[in-house]
C-alpha cells in the first residue's frame, strides 16, 4: 500500500513539474516573441532615420538643377516633416509610405533632367536612398513576419488563454505602400 | 501574401522534424557504436563510454571551432569591395536579407571562381560571413541573386552551420573510434579467448560487422540531413523573398553552367548552395545536396 502512494505521489508531482514547464515555456514564448515584434520596430526606426538624414542632402543637390518643380521637391520635405510628428507605429509607416511616393515622383521627374542624371553627387543619393527604401521594405517584412508569430501564438490554444491573462491582445500589421505592392527592386 | 507563408511553412515544418528525426538517429549510431566496441574488446559498456565519449565530444568540438577559418581559406575568399559595381550590390542584397531575417548583417566576402556558387559559414548568427562567387554576381541578375543570398541567410537563421558541423564530427568520431577499435581487436585480441559458447561468437561477430559499417551508415545519415537542411533553406529562403522563382532561376543557371575550377576540400562542399564538385555523383544517396530539378520544382510549387 505504501508503495502505491508513494507512487502515485510521484506521478502527480510528475504532472504538477510538466504542467509548470510547459506554462513557464507558454509565459516566455510571448514574451519572447512581443519582444521580437519592438526589435523590428527599432530597426525599421533606424532604417528611416538613415533614410531622413539623406534628404537634406538630397535637396540640396537637386535644388539648383530641378528649379520650376517646387510642387515635387516640397513634397518630399513636407513628407519628411510629417512623419516627426507621427506616434504609432501605423501612423510612422502610413506617413512613411506617403514620403516613398515622393521621392519616388521626385526621382521619376529627375529622368526629364540630364544634367542633374550626370551629376555624381545626385547619383550616388539616389543609389543610397533607394537602397535605404528596399531596407525599410525589408524590415517592415520582418516587422509583420513577427506580427504574425506574435499573433498565431496569443491567439491560438494555449497561448490565448495565458493572453488573457496577462492582458496581451493581437499586433496589427504594417501596410504596404499603395502604388507598389512589391518591393521596389533596384537593377544595375 | 495569406497563402504563401502558410505552404512555405509546411514545408520549414516538415524539414525540421525530419532534421530532428535523423539527429536522433545519429546519437543512437553513435551510442551504438561505442556499446558494440565495449562489446567486442571485452569491456564494461561503462568503461568505454566513460573514454570513447569525451573523445568524440572533444573531436567534434575542435572540428567546429576551426570550421570558420578552414572553410575561408580553402575557398580563398577575400572581403567584398564595395568600390565595385557589383561587389557593392552583393553587399546591399546582404543587407536587406539580413532585416528581413532579423539577423545582425554577416560579413560579406567574394570568391574569385566562375561559377556560380556560394556558401555561409561562421559560429553564431551574430558572428557569420555570406560567401558568393564572382561567378554568381556577375551572371545572376538582382532577383536571383537575391534568391541565393536569401537561402544562405537562412542557413545562418537555422544554425545549419551548427548542426552541419557537429554532424561532421559526429560522422568523424565514429569513424575514429571504429579504427580505434578494430586495431585495438587484431592487435591486442586476448580477451576474445573468453569467449566460449557460439552465442557470444555470434554477437561478437554482428559487433564487428557493425563497427565496420558504422562510418558508412553515419555518412549517408550526415548526406540524408544535409539534404534536408538544403531543402529548408530553400523553403525558408523563398519565405525571406517572398520570391520563390528567384531561386529557382538561379538554380536553373547553376544547372546550365558546368564547374570548372572547384576549390578547396570535399568537406566544405555542403555549404555551398549548389555541390561544386563530382557532378556525376550529384543525384545520388552520396550527395549533399538534393537534385537541382526536385529543388527547381519545390519551389515554383510554392
Amino acid at each position: 500500500m505504501d508503495l502505491l502512494l508513494i507512487a502515485v505521489i510521484l506521478l502527480i508531482v510528475l504532472i504538477i513539474v510538466i504542467i509548470l514547464l510547459v506554462f513557464w515555456g507558454i509565459y516566455n514564448r510571448i514574451i519572447r516573441t512581443e519582444n521580437q515584434i519592438d526589435n523590428a520596430w527599432a530597426q525599421i526606426d533606424v532604417q528611416m532615420k538613415r533614410r531622413a538624414d539623406l534628404i537634406p542632402n538630397l535637396m540640396e543637390t537637386v535644388r539648383g538643377y530641378m528649379k520650376h518643380e517646387r510642387g515635387t521637391m516640397e513634397s518630399v520635405t513636407n513628407a519628411r516633416a510629417a512623419i516627426m510628428s507621427a506616434k504609432t507605429p501605423q501612423e510612422t509607416n502610413d506617413a512613411s509610405n506617403i514620403l516613398t511616393g515622393a521621392l519616388k515622383t521626385l526621382f521619376a521627374v529627375a529622368e526629364n533632367y540630364p544634367d542633374l542624371k550626370a551629376n555624381q553627387n545626385f547619383l550616388q543619393l539616389q543609389d543610397e536612398l533607394t537602397h535605404t527604401e528596399d531596407k525599410i521594405a525589408y524590415s517592415r517584412q520582418h516587422y509583420n513576419d513577427s506580427v504574425l508569430v506574435y499573433n498565431n501564438t496569443i491567439e491560438t490554444f494555449p497561448g490565448n488563454i495565458f493572453a488573457n491573462w496577462m492582458g496581451r491582445k493581437a499586433r496589427q500589421m504594417l501596410q504596404v505602400p499603395e502604388a507598389s505592392k512589391e518591393v521596389p527592386k533596384v537593377s544595375f | 501574401m495569406a497563402e504563401q507563408p502558410r505552404l512555405v511553412e509546411d514545408h520549414i515544418r516538415k524539414n525540421k522534424r525530419d532534421t530532428v528525426l535523423i539527429c536522433m538517429f545519429m546519437v543512437v549510431l553513435l551510442f551504438s557504436v561505442i556499446f558494440a566496441i565495449g562489446l567486442v574488446l571485452n569491456a564494461p559498456p561503462i568503461v568505454t563510454m566513460i573514454i570513447a565519449l569525451p573523445v568524440s565530444l572533444f573531436y567534434i568540438f575542435i572540428t567546429y571551432s576551426f570550421s570558420v577559418s578552414s572553410v575561408i581559406a580553402a575557398a580563398g575568399a577575400r572581403p567584398a569591395n564595395p568600390q565595385n559595381r557589383e561587389e557593392k550590390l552583393l553587399i546591399y542584397k546582404v543587407e536587406e536579407m539580413s532585416l528581413a531575417a532579423g539577423l545582425p548583417t554577416p560579413k560579406v566576402y567574394v570568391q574569385d571562381s566562375h561559377d556560380i556558387n556560394a556558401f555561409a559559414t561562421g559560429h553564431k548568427p551574430d558572428d557569420a560571413i555570406i560567401c558568393a562567387t564572382a561567378g554568381a554576381i556577375q551572371k545572376l541578375n538582382t532577383e536571383q541573386l537575391e534568391g541565393v543570398i536569401g537561402h544562405e541567410m537562412s542557413h545562418i537563421k537555422n544554425r545549419d552551420i551548427l548542426v552541419m558541423t557537429v554532424t561532421v564530427g559526429v560522422v568523424g568520431a565514429i569513424a575514429l573510434l571504429a579504427e580505434i577499435a578494430i586495431r585495438l581487436l587484431f592487435f591486442g585480441g586476448g580477451s576474445r579467448g573468453n569467449r566460449r559458447d557460439s552465442g557470444g561468437a555470434i554477437i561478437l561477430v554482428i559487433a564487428i560487422i557493425f563497427i565496420i559499417l558504422a562510418p558508412i551508415f553515419s555518412r549517408l545519415t550526415y548526406l540524408a540531413i544535409s539534404r534536408k537542411r538544403e531543402y529548408l533553406a530553400d523553403a525558408d529562403g523563398a519565405y525571406l523573398t517572398r520570391n520563390p522563382e528567384g531561386l529557382a532561376q538561379a538554380l536553373e543557371k547553376i544547372k546550365a553552367d558546368f564547374p570548372d575550377d572547384p576549390k578547396g576540400s570535399k568537406t566544405v562542399a555542403p555549404l555551398y548552395i549548389a555541390n561544386p564538385f563530382k557532378r556525376a555523383l550529384r543525384d545520388s544517396i552520396w550527395s549533399t545536396h538534393p537534385p537541382i530539378d526536385e529543388r527547381i520544382r519545390r519551389l515554383r510549387s510554392m
